[in-house]
């Protein structure tokens, strides 16, 4: 295998490689690499912080704060709630850079902008971050079942308030919508169905599945032409019979995985391994199979996400945030934050993470993060906020991220490797000859400066 | 003095010989092709609550449904027969009366959303309520007839969804000195000026350099002409009025700019609304006069027109907490020289006839005062940027 293709296979199925781990793949067959990546994430860890605080409060049973110190004790939980958000999502970060099973956490992060969910309730959204993770390479209808019974899901799209006496459309239509078929490919006659075959799929406080038999409506339906007496997971399996599901499945896989330009004969051949049996661990093992995958056009084509520049970043300099709350500000100006999507539809993704102000600030994210360069950038306040509160960070404030930089660790990978080779391993896409040619010209004290230079590159945008 | 005269003199002018062809190019902006008509939308953030704003001081059942928040006659300026200003509105109200302000009530859209976030990117996007635009109004606008970042500015730190448009985005700076300054770090500078225009082709990465080349240049030339006027006018002393300002230096620096976008924060009372509110308005209202002043003694208010709104109105009922609860429909104000229906646009706000949530019902799309926004003041197709036709409307 190409040196090129191995880099390409692991930027897109992980975070990218070093030079150590690239050395010792050079040596292996292209078989052996791709079953190794298979291998390695045969198991996967759920990730977990300590949410014990919440569990007297989400195992007992429903009922309306009265008192005021149970609205008292409920708002603190709030608030808590929020705080564990914040280290879940940083510690959602550090397993992406250190995780072995990186492919699993690459699809977790795929899947989580294809069944988007957002929840404040910590509790819930732990349990449905992991369903994430233990169906990324799994059975997809299965998958998209148990997405439906999650709490946070149920809350997030309304499907606590679909009752039989008053069918609430929300999670019908944006099942086929956003994460099964895509739009225009079911009628209005289809959602009013699906909506009823969801009706009373509820949850109990701790967050297990519950139906709640009275508002489910146990009629006949008609979906898809078919007629029965269906339920949420009968419609599910008529879905799976549609090719188009597998079709609309295949094409985010392949913008994600392959290439944000499209390519209709790829994306239906990846449709024919998908729609077999809906196996997404087939679909990735051919995918990463296919001749196709590794043409020059696809490698280095992408636009890094601002989580895949953080990772990529972290992944050469190991960098200890010393703030949390400074993590998931870096996150905020460059316009992604893990747990927080813009809206049911996710992040768009692509060009779509470039303008002026986020481009200048991911070129300046190294030298931010690995030199104390200061980082000026006020984040904006919330709609919820109070007018102080909105405007609490927009002072001009000169900000330096506070890190502990773990250069040892560089120094120890990279400090007999040549600058070509750094360069190499750090950028994958072609670099522009006149960027190439100023690079060769610059002098660089030491192998660091030289480091922070090559990320600071329009190139080290691509992956 | 004409931006091309300006930019002959200005520092621009001799960096051009180090920058390639392109860049040059790119400064050489014809600015004819511009509309010189600036439109500034404010967002009152978090959803104002229109009823205590704009207030049906006759209706019965606006106070009963709000026993301790409603507003009596003292804390009123009576407008009509009918509706009234929030006493804090006074600098509003004088507007209104020179015929400088356009009221419309009851507006909204179909299937009123009451999450902040959505019915934001509702309003940004110009989307029905069930369909997901990634590019905002005034962006399609930017992509189709301005073609120039520095052709929107949002007077903040980070863009919003509303200047971002399909092939370009606008730009986001309320510190134009910090923005030239983080654009023109030494590092980024040899960069381009070791660029040809040769590679500027390729995919993704030509997009990366045009996107950095664009960035330096408008922060360059917003850096540049801004700075050549100085707000004499004595804003009141909070962040918004400060947005406003620097909103002024810009459209009176005669910057080719023709879209702006101010958010102001803090509208979310759901709690102890009454104090909240009266102070929010006190701000909103004292910062539009002074902005207004500026312009006007600059003669570029004939030219400017603000549009305030927001993500939703409130709910009639008040709830438990002396607050309100997120509703659908809400005013809408026009503030400008040249309006061609001052005063109350339309019919005043329903109480009878509500939702299902107890919430006002719409009568008028926002997306028909931005249509007519952009045919009759922009002068461009709306069609186009709104990808449907809405109902014109005729208060411009």
């Amino acid at each position: 295998m190409k040196t090129k293709h191995i880099q390409h296979l692991y930027f897109r199925a992980g975070f990218g490689l070093d030079y150590t781990t690239l050395e010792q793949l050079r040596k292996q067959s292209k078989t052996t690499i791709i079953s190794n990546l298979f291998e390695a994430s045969r198991n996967v860890e759920p990730l977990e912080i300590d949410l014990s605080g919440f569990e007297s409060y989400f195992n007992s049973g429903f009922k309306k704060p009265e008192t005021e110190e149970d609205k008292a004790k409920q708002k603190e939980l709030q608030k808590s709630s929020r705080e564990k958000t914040v280290e879940f999502n940083a510690l959602w970060i550090d397993r992406l850079t250190s995780s072995d099973a990186i492919l699993a956490e690459k699809m977790t992060l795929f899947w989580a902008n294809v069944f988007v969910c957002r929840d404040n309730a910590i509790y819930h959204m732990q349990r449905y971050n992991n369903m994430l993770r233990r169906f990324a390479l799994g059975n997809f209808g299965e998958f998209v079942k148990a997405m439906a019974r999650e709490a946070s899901m149920s809350k997030y799209l309304n499907n606590r308030q679909n009752v039989k006496a008053s069918p609430n459309e929300n999670f019908a239509r944006e099942l086929m919508e956003l994460f099964t078929l895509g739009v225009g490919n079911y009628s209005e006659a289809d959602i009013k169905a699906a909506a009823r075959a969801f009706t009373g799929w509820s949850f109990k406080r701790d967050g297990t599945f519950h139906l709640r038999k009275k508002q489910h409506d146990f009629g006949e339906k008609t979906f898809f032409g078919q007629t029965g007496i269906f339920n949420g997971d009968d419609i599910i399996d008529i879905i799976l019979q549609q090719k188009q599901c597998a079709r609309f499945i295949c094409d985010k896989i392949y913008r994600y995985f392959v290439n944000p330009e499209p390519d209709a004969q790829h994306i239906e051949a990846l449709t024919n391994q998908f729609y077999k049996n809906y196996d997404i661990k087939a679909l990735m093992f051919y995918l990463f199979n296919s001749d196709w995958f590794y043409d020059q056009k696809n490698i280095g084509s992408k636009i890094k996400s601002p989580i895949e520049l953080l990772i990529g970043i972290q992944k050469t300099v190991p960098i200890t945030f010393q703030k949390k709350k400074q993590l998931l500000y870096l996150q905020k100006v460059m316009g992604q934050v893990l747990l927080y999507p813009p809206n049911v539809a996710g992040w768009k993704g692509d060009k779509n993470w470039i303008d002026s102000n986020t481009l200048m600030l991911r070129l300046k994210l190294p030298a931010i993060l690995l030199n104390n360069a200061v980082i000026n950038v006020d984040e904006k306040g919330t709609l919820e906020d109070d007018f102080e509160a909105y405007y609490a960070s927009k002072n001009n404030k000169q900000r330096f991220i506070k890190t502990t930089i773990h250069w040892a660790v560089f120094e120890k990978e990279y400090i007999n490797v040549s600058q070509q080779d750094l360069k190499n391993t750090l950028i994958i896409a072609k670099i522009d000859p006149d960027t190439d040619a100023l690079l060769s010209r610059l002098k660089f004290e030491d192998q660091k400066n030289y480091c922070i230079q090559l990320m600071s590159i329009p190139e080290y945008q691509l992956c | 003095m004409k931006r091309r005269d300006f930019l002959k003199q200005s520092s621009l002018a001799s960096s051009l010989f180090f920058v390639p062809s392109f860049i040059s190019a790119f400064q050489k902006v014809n600015s004819t092709t511009l509309s010189h008509k600036k439109l500034v939308v404010i967002q009152l953030a978090g959803g104002n609550d229109g009823l205590n704003t704009i207030v049906p001081f006759t209706n019965d059942i606006y106070y009963q449904n709000r026993p301790e928040i409603s507003l009596q006659n003292q804390d009123l300026i009576k407008a009509t027969s009918d509706l009234g200003f929030h006493k804090n509105l006074g600098p509003l109200k004088q507007l209104y009366d020179k015929g400088y302000l356009t009221v419309i009530n009851n507006v909204g859209y179909p299937n009123p959303n009451r999450s902040h976030f959505r019915s934001t990117d509702i309003w940004q996007t110009a989307s029905a309520s069930n369909e997901f635009l990634s590019s905002g109004w005034l962006g399609r606008y930017l992509d189709e007839y301005v073609k120039k970042p520095y052709g929107g500015i949002e007077i903040d730190d980070s863009l919003s969804l509303i200047l971002k448009g399909e092939t370009l985005n606008g730009i986001a700076t309320k510190n134009p000195a910090i923005l030239n300054r983080n654009m023109q770090t030494a590092y980024f500078k040899k960069v381009l000026n070791t660029q040809s225009d040769a590679h500027l082709s390729e995919h993704n990465l030509g997009y990366l350099y045009q996107t950095m080349i664009e960035a330096q240049s408008s922060a360059k030339y917003i850096f540049e002409t801004s700075k050549t006027y100085k707000s004499k006018q004595d804003y009141p002393n909070n962040p918004f009025a400060k947005q406003l300002k620097t909103t002024a230096e810009f459209i009176n620096s005669n910057l080719s700019s023709s879209v702006y976008y101010v958010a102001m924060g803090g509208f979310d009372t759901h709690a102890g609304q009454i104090n909240r509110q009266s102070k929010l308005l006190d701000m909103y209202a004292s910062s539009i006069e002074t902005f207004v002043k500026d312009l006007e003694a600059n003669d570029t208010f004939k030219d400017t027109l603000i549009l305030t709104f927001s993500e939703f109105g409130r709910r009639l009922k008040q709830n438990a907490g002396q607050g309100t609860d997120h509703g659908a429909a809400n005013n809408v104000f026009l503030i400008g020289k040249n309006l061609k229906t001052p005063g109350f646009y339309n019919e005043s706000p329903n109480l009878v006839d509500l939702d299902s949530n107890g919430d006002l019902k719409y009568t008028v799309d926002f997306r028909s005062i931005y249509a007519t926004i952009l045919n009759s003041w922009l002068a461009v197709n709306d069609e186009t940027i709104l990808n449907k036709s809405f109902n014109k409307l005729s208060f411009i």
